[in-house]
Parts: C-alpha cells; structure tokens; sequence
C-alpha cells in the first residue's frame, strides 16, 4: 500500500521538477506513481486533477500581470476541452499497456522537442487572416524584461483551433496538461509571443484537465487517499520549483532533462511492451 | 476581467488545498497516521457535492469530508471562473462573441460535470 509518506516527497519533487522544466509536473508524476505500484488510470486521474491545482496556481499570477490573452483562451478552450472528453474516455476503456506505450512516446516527443530546441525570436506576424480577425485575436502585453509593451496579432486560428483539439485528447487521455504542445500551437501556428504562449497555455490547461477530471471521477478512479498528499505536494514544489528555476544555468537544466526523459520514456515504452 | 479571473483561480485553489491539508491534518490527529483509503464511486461532481453537504448537514462530519470538500473545490474553481467570464463579457463588456464562445465552454463542462 503506498502511503503518504512517500507521496507527498515524491509529489513534490514531480512538481519541482515539473515547474522548473516548465513540463508540468504530469510527465514525472505518472512514471513516478507507477513505479510505485499505483495502477495507470488511477495515476492518471490523480495527476490530472493535480494539473488543475498547479495550472490554475501559476496561471492566476499571468493573469494579473496582463500578459494572458483571455479571448485566445476562451476560443481555444471550446476545442481543448471536447479533446480531453474524447481523450480521458479512452483511457477509461483502455487497457493499461497501450497507455504506458503512449505515455512513453509522448515522453520520447519531449525529449526531441528539447534536444532540437532552437533559439527563434519572435516577430510581430505580418498578416492577419480575416477569421483570426473577426475573433478579435489580437492584444499588447507589458513586457518587464525588454521595458515595453509589445503589441501582437495572432494568426490562423482556423488551424489552432483543431490543433488544439488534439492537444486537448493528448491531454484527457494522459493526464498532463501537454503545455508543451499547447504553446507550440500558440508559437508556432497562431504566431504568439512566447510569454503570451506559455501563459495563455496555462489558463487553457486548467479548464482541460476539468474535463478530463470529470470523466475519470464519474469512472470511479479518483481516490482521495492518494490525490490528497499529491495535490498538495505538486503545489508545494511547483511553488518551489519557479523560485529556483531563475537560479540555475540553462545548460545544467537542460541536460537533466534530457536525461530523466530519455530514461523514463525508455522505461514506459519497455514496461508497455512487456504487457507491464 | 483580468484582476477577476486572478483572484479566481489563486482563492479556488489556496481554499481547495487548506481543505485538503486540514482534513489531513485531522486524519493525523485522529489516527497518528496519515493515510485515507477510499475511492470515489462513480459520480459526477453534482451528486459528489451534494452528497458531501447533505452529510455535512446531518452531522456525519468526518477528515473525508474535507478532503473531498477540498476536491470539489478545486474542480469547481476552473468552472467559476468560466462562468464569471460569461457573466463579464455579457454584462460589462457586451461582447456577444465571446459570451457565446464562454457559454459554450461552460455548457460543455456542465455536461462533463453531470456524466456518471
């Protein structure tokens, strides 16, 4: 039986970790969980109600600094959350190995998408189509670190919108906010500044982890005796993970990260293989 | 709207986590241990809540009923929050867009909160 002795050190440093590498504590919680023998669904549940708390945590602070587009979010959320329906109600009929599969190779993307980061600066996007328009996708942010306020359209919403559909299936089927891939489509296809990425990113991933949370709780899967030390250790060191992040050297970060992702994707990959 | 929203999300999950902490806390006391063991039967959020106030009502107040407390409010601060939102672009800034697009978020996590 797992107790709280161990989840709560172990929640906190999934949060720790989480925050600092910006992936969510979602990614490092479920392996972790697993590994101490809690069931793949059940894991998944308790990490998806935990994204509520620390999204909704981090997101609150953006919030009142200006720097998230609320509409951006607001459209965006229609699509996420049928997303993360559709997603968690697969995994509720699932069966686990398929899940450890998955998670893994969402893990092994992480790992790519890190390694091949590139340095791109934004730019202000030429052109707005005439939808993204209508959605009134634009707005301006003050920005501490360059000492003025940028002013920025977003683009291509039409191609947002269902991208961010499947962000929202990737997210209710593994329990992860898939902040990542949310601010790639914000960044990549919709031509947002990245504060205004990540942050936005952050709002819509609440919202999608309700979603998904519902499902997973009229399935029965929810189980408080677990989610409580969770919940509340994922907070704690996600609170305290963006205290250290501005503290240590981009190199040594990335390169741990790195690492704990090729190892735990290896790991769930194998584990899913072998039918666990 | 900004302001709102913040103020939203930081109370819904700060209430959320004391409740959860003080029904742990109480566990703690009661037993020495730490540790609560139960499942959520399958529900949806609507009949959770109101099961959980109907035995707060009637005295059976136990540390679950905290940490469930907890749990409910947690998942209903993303809801409050896109319900004000629908209320703001309705009321104050008549932005019928948006209060459309709001309102659809919000009818569909009221769909997903009623499921069982």
């Amino acid at each position: 039986m797992v107790s709280f002795e161990l989840l709560f050190p172990l929640s906190v440093l999934a949060g720790f970790i989480g925050a600092m590498s910006g992936m969510g504590g979602g990614i490092i919680l479920i392996p972790a969980l697993t590994f101490m023998g809690v069931d793949i669904k059940h894991a998944i549940a308790i990490s998806i109600l935990s994204v509520i708390a620390t999204s909704s945590g981090s997101a609150s602070a953006y919030v009142r600094d200006h720097i998230t587009n609320l509409k951006v979010g607001m459209f965006l959320e229609m699509f996420t959350i049928v997303g993360a329906l559709v997603g968690a109600r697969i995994t509720v009929f699932s069966s686990p190995a398929p899940l450890y599969i998955t998670f893994g190779a969402v893990l092994l993307g992480s790992w790519a998408a890190l390694l091949f980061a590139g340095h791109k600066t934004w730019r202000a996007a030429g052109v707005q189509d005439g939808f993204t328009r209508w959605l009134e996708l634009e707005g301006s942010y003050p920005d501490q670190a360059l000492g003025e306020t940028i002013s920025y359209k977003a683009r291509r919403a039409y191609l947002g919108a269902p991208a961010m559909f499947g962000a929202g299936i990737i997210a209710g089927l593994l329990g992860i906010g898939a902040g990542a891939v949310k601010v790639l489509i914000h960044d990549l296809i919709m031509g947002l500044p990245p504060k205004v990425s990540t942050t936005t990113s952050n709002l819509i991933i609440g919202v999608t982890a309700l979603a998904g949370t519902s499902v997973y709780l009229a399935a029965g899967l929810i189980n408080p005796g677990f989610a409580a030390p969770v919940i509340l250790g994922v907070v704690v060191g996600a609170f305290l993970g963006t205290r250290v992040l501005v503290r240590l050297s981009n190199q040594s970060v990335r390169i741990f990260f790195l690492v704990i992702l090729l190892v735990l994707a290896v790991q769930m990959i194998a584990r899913g293989l072998q039918g666990i | 709207m900004d302001a709102l929203v913040g103020y939203i999300l930081q109370d819904g999950v700060l209430l959320s986590m004391g409740l959860i902490a003080a029904g742990l806390f109480w566990v703690w006391l009661r037993t020495g241990r730490l540790a609560i063991n139960y499942n959520i039967a399958g529900m949806n959020l609507f009949e959770f809540v109101t099961q959980e106030i109907h035995l707060a009502v009637h005295g059976a107040v136990r540390p679950r009923l905290l940490v469930n407390l907890g749990i409910a409010v947690l998942m209903l601060t993303p809801f409050v929050r896109v319900a004000a939102s629908v209320v703001y672009f309705m009321a104050v800034l008549r932005n019928w867009k948006y209060t459309f697009f709001t309102a659809v978020v919000l009818a569909v996590l009221t769909y997903s909160l009623f499921l069982r």
